[in-house]
């Protein structure tokens, strides 16, 4: 059977892979110029946390892994409430010389991976944890229909918001104080970015998996400000990268039976690699 | 006409620990006031204070014209971010904020007056360059622009010079002189420069954590050989010319201040 013969069967993760690119290939715009690469790599984990201790609520109310669960019991909704506090956490936790935004962030990554690991290891859900790994960090190959529907929703809030909000996130991210001094109010703006980010992660990391959601929150942002220094050319180039990355690497992963995750991260890094190359030879010229 | 008035007010970051003794100040239209005092003394947490920033330990600010003044800021050399891909005129316009709001973008109009400020201070001719790629001098002069396009009642700056070298600052000082002169803007800033201060200031504030030493009034007075030498803890030596102010530490070359 041909790849497009076979569309029934990719076409649903194919979707969710370029969605969910394409919205973190924006998203890593801000990720990279605030330098919170490993923030999200952070959430990405707390998210995981939350999912894993969904299943174990979810046990304890004889809730079967892969029935369909009410919502407020579900692992993308705890998914996203562990994701959001950790978010809120870091934006809200004042800087000081004592706690620095990078402890935090490594405070909150090491929490969560070993959180995820104690939670699994719960005789109550230990027969599944093989399984509830795929659903912790996802896994591209299969996306079920509710991921495809969840990363519908998210993509239409974070862009609703940012379409509203965008000058005030670039102006508090370019230059705070001045923000602040010119009525940019930028502790609520600073939320508003976090948890645009926090429930683009949360669903991203269950459709697609960890792996790829980490690198398409920074490497297409950083390759398009390698490439470009106009605004608008870096915004649409992060998305396209990320977008040609998804899609080309779903194919490869295909038809060449590779992982597939693994398949997208490394076009993402040959990609950035390029970019570097391209900008270290065009400076020396 | 008098835009913001300090009242016994108490600098701080942390309640029971004030910085300096209580400061009682007025900022009027078309006054320059500088700030001087030595690293550490309590300049930017001040500033903070009037912009806002940072709210007073006791005492009262109080806003004559029942509103706050509308606030140009032009930060310390280093704080914007530079590593963003912004033209010179998309920074500009961010001094449009207050007068937008919320999610209103900016329009024809608002790019008109930013790239007025932009001519103003010599760069209309680079408005679409990316603003990392010019010289430090340049993009402090874009962010003296950004203020003015967010078009002022007090202008404050805060160290805008702290990279440049003493004829640089005096060139972004007559500058700024120059273009809130008109206008009657109040200017508020903080240099390391005693000859800039002489050379640009109406009055003077000067400051000092360390010695709770806080003292203002006219720059002709206060800033001589006398009162900067105490404020420093060191022989500073000051000598005023027709135009201009000569300042050296003893045993060194003087610096200049000319007129604005």
């Amino acid at each position: 059977m041909s790849f497009w013969d076979a569309r029934f069967l990719w076409g649903e993760p194919m979707a969710a892979s370029v969605l969910a690119a394409a919205l973190l290939g924006y998203l890593g715009f801000f990720v990279v110029l605030r330098r919170m690469a490993f923030m999200s790599a952070s959430l990405s984990q707390v998210s995981g946390l939350g999912v894993a201790v969904a299943f174990w609520v979810g046990s304890l109310m004889n809730v079967e892994p892969h029935a369909p669960t009410p919502w407020l019991l579900s692992p993308g909704t705890f998914a996203f409430a562990f994701a959001g506090l950790g978010a809120m956490a870091m934006a809200v936790t004042p800087r000081s010389r004592r706690v620095s935004p990078e402890s935090l962030v490594a405070l909150l990554y090491l929490g969560a991976s070993a959180g995820v690991m104690v939670v699994l290891a719960s005789p109550r859900i230990a027969q599944e944890a093989h399984e509830v790994g795929d659903l912790l960090f996802g896994n591209a190959v299969v996306v079920r229909r509710e991921d495809l529907v969840e990363l519908a929703i998210a993509a239409a809030v974070t862009l609703g918001l940012h379409a509203l909000f965008f000058k005030e996130f670039l102006f508090a991210s370019f230059d705070a104080d001045t923000a602040n001094v010119f009525g940019v109010p930028v502790k609520r703006m600073e939320l508003l970015l976090y948890f645009s980010l926090a429930l683009c992660i949360a669903v991203a990391t269950r459709a697609i998996g960890a792996l790829p959601v980490f690198a398409f929150l920074v490497l297409p942002a950083g390759a398009a400000l390698l490439f470009s220094e106009r605004l608008h050319v870096v915004l649409t180039l992060s998305v396209a990268i990320a977008v040609v990355c998804a899609a080309l690497g779903y194919y490869l992963s295909w038809t060449l039976s590779l992982p597939t995750g693994p398949v997208m991260v490394s076009l993402t890094v040959v990609t950035w690699a390029f970019a570097a190359l391209k900008r270290f030879f065009d400076k020396r010229k | 006409m008098n835009l913001l008035t300090l009242n016994d007010v108490v600098v701080g970051y942390a309640k029971g620990k004030p910085l300096l003794p209580p400061v009682s100040l007025t900022f009027s239209s078309g006054e320059v006031v500088g700030v001087l005092g030595p690293n550490g003394a309590g300049k930017s947490t001040l500033l903070k204070t009037v912009l806002g920033l940072l709210p007073p330990l006791s005492g009262q600010l109080s806003l004559p014209l029942k509103r706050r003044p509308r606030l140009g800021y032009v930060p310390q050399g280093a704080r914007p971010d530079f590593a963003y891909p912004l033209s010179v005129l998309q920074v500009t316009l961010m001094g449009r904020a207050a007068q937008l709001g919320l999610v209103k973008r900016p329009s024809a109009a608002d790019a008109a007056i930013a790239l007025s400020q932009l001519e103003g201070v010599g760069l209309a001719h680079v408005a679409q360059a990316p603003f990392r790629s010019l010289s430090g001098g340049q993009q402090q002069r874009v962010l003296v622009a950004r203020a003015l396009t967010a078009e002022p009642e007090l202008l404050v700056l805060d160290e805008p010079t702290s990279e440049m070298d003493p004829a640089a600052e005096h060139a972004l000082l007559s500058l700024v002189s120059q273009r809130v002169a008109a206008r009657g803007i109040a200017v508020v800033f903080v240099t390391h420069e005693i000859s800039a201060a002489a050379a640009f200031a109406d009055r003077v504030v000067l400051l000092d954590s360390r010695q709770k030493y806080v003292e203002a009034g006219p720059a002709t007075s206060l800033v001589c050989s006398e009162v900067m030498s105490r404020l420093y803890g060191r022989p500073v030596e000051v000598r005023r010319e027709a135009d201009r102010t000569l300042v050296w530490l003893s045993g060194t070359v003087p610096s200049e201040g000319g007129a604005r």
